[in-house]
């Protein structure tokens, strides 16, 4: 039997109870999905013009307790500052 | 049970009696199967096609990577893979998402049917096109539409379609889906659809939970999914 995780959201808009949740290999794969997840809200988001990264998902077990918490901005690169020159960053595959 | 499939076609045009024993006649066996169920596989070759009599299937692709897109959802009434009846195999597979009753539908009655009942054989050709134009409308929301529209969207398809065969009440509907099913159908993950469903539930205009949807504010509902019931040709005429 794989454990069940649940992906809650809290966010500036409040808590969000995921009653649900999904069958996962262990904590690696609830992670993947708590990755995936917020990558896809943000994506969302921004077409409105708007990228807020201060929420995060708090990931818990079967039992309710807490096992994870990924902060929105742990599951994206932001990169601000002075405009890109035409020169690669280095470190950056072309 | 077949009444359902019976209803989907007279929303359309009219069915003689010869017709409805030609349909009914045409059913070779009825099965139940669980949720969760593949029904039919990719690839596999057929000489049947299935028709849903009662419960929810889907139709969906995957990716190597486990990635599951749901293509179309099927009430009680439609055909499965009537298009089996030409393609002999399909490009993708189909699933019970909730228990089904199914019934058996052998090719070589269909192609007694395409040989005796032009008008019926019309009837099931408008069935395949509706199921393109199914698709055509899911294209645009899995391509364009926001994800609060697209959520919004299907509910307002499920409302229409589920009413056609007298499975919806004054505007709610009982819906045994999960949200990963959703997930599957919308192009989002589970936790997105959890968030979308709050939003709706915010905004005052639908409310899925406990496996029942209730509309609150149908004008404003559609006017969120941008839906026009037209792709689902709606109008009875002579076809």
């Amino acid at each position: 039997m794989m454990p069940h995780f649940f992906f809650h959201v809290r966010n500036s808009e409040g808590f969000l109870e995921d009653e649900e949740g999904e069958e996962l290999a262990d904590l690696d794969a609830a992670r993947a999905v708590a990755v995936t997840a917020v990558r896809s809200i943000i994506s969302d988001e921004s077409k409105g013009g708007l990228i807020d990264l201060r929420g995060r998902i708090e990931v818990s077990d079967e039992s309710g307790r807490p096992v994870l918490a990924l902060p929105f901005s742990e599951a994206v690169s932001v990169r601000t500052g002075p405009p890109a020159s035409d020169e690669a960053e280095p470190g950056v595959p072309q | 049970m077949i009444e359902r499939h019976l209803m989907k076609l007279r929303a359309r045009d009219e069915v003689s009696e010869e017709e409805e024993a030609a349909i009914r006649g045409a059913v070779a066996e009825e099965r139940e199967v669980r949720g969760d169920t593949k029904i039919i596989r990719a690839e596999e070759v057929l000489d049947i096609s299935t028709l849903l009599l009662d419960g929810i299937a889907c139709r969906y692709k995957d990716l190597r990577n486990g990635e599951r897109q749901i293509t179309e959802l099927h009430v009680a009434g439609d055909f499965l893979d009537l298009h089996s009846f030409t393609l002999k195999r399909l490009d993708h597979e189909v699933m019970a998402l909730t228990p089904c009753r199914l019934a058996i539908v052998p090719h070589e009655r269909l192609r007694k049917i395409s040989e005796d009942l032009p008008h019926l054989t019309r009837m099931y050709w408008f069935g395949t096109n509706l199921d393109a134009a199914i698709h055509r409308e899911w294209e645009l929301s899995l391509g364009r539409r926001i994800a609060l529209a697209k959520t919004a969207h299907l509910f307002c398809e499920l409302y229409v379609r589920l009413g056609l065969v007298d499975l919806a009440d004054e505007l709610s509907y009982r819906l045994d889906l999960t949200q990963t099913d959703l997930a599957e159908c919308l192009g989002l993950t589970p936790v997105h659809v959890n968030r979308m469903l709050k939003e709706l539930r915010e905004q005052g205009l639908v409310t899925f939970r406990g496996n029942r949807v209730e509309i609150h504010d149908w004008e404003g509902l559609q006017r969120a999914a941008e839906f026009n019931p037209s792709y689902l040709y709606l109008e009875r005429r002579a076809r």
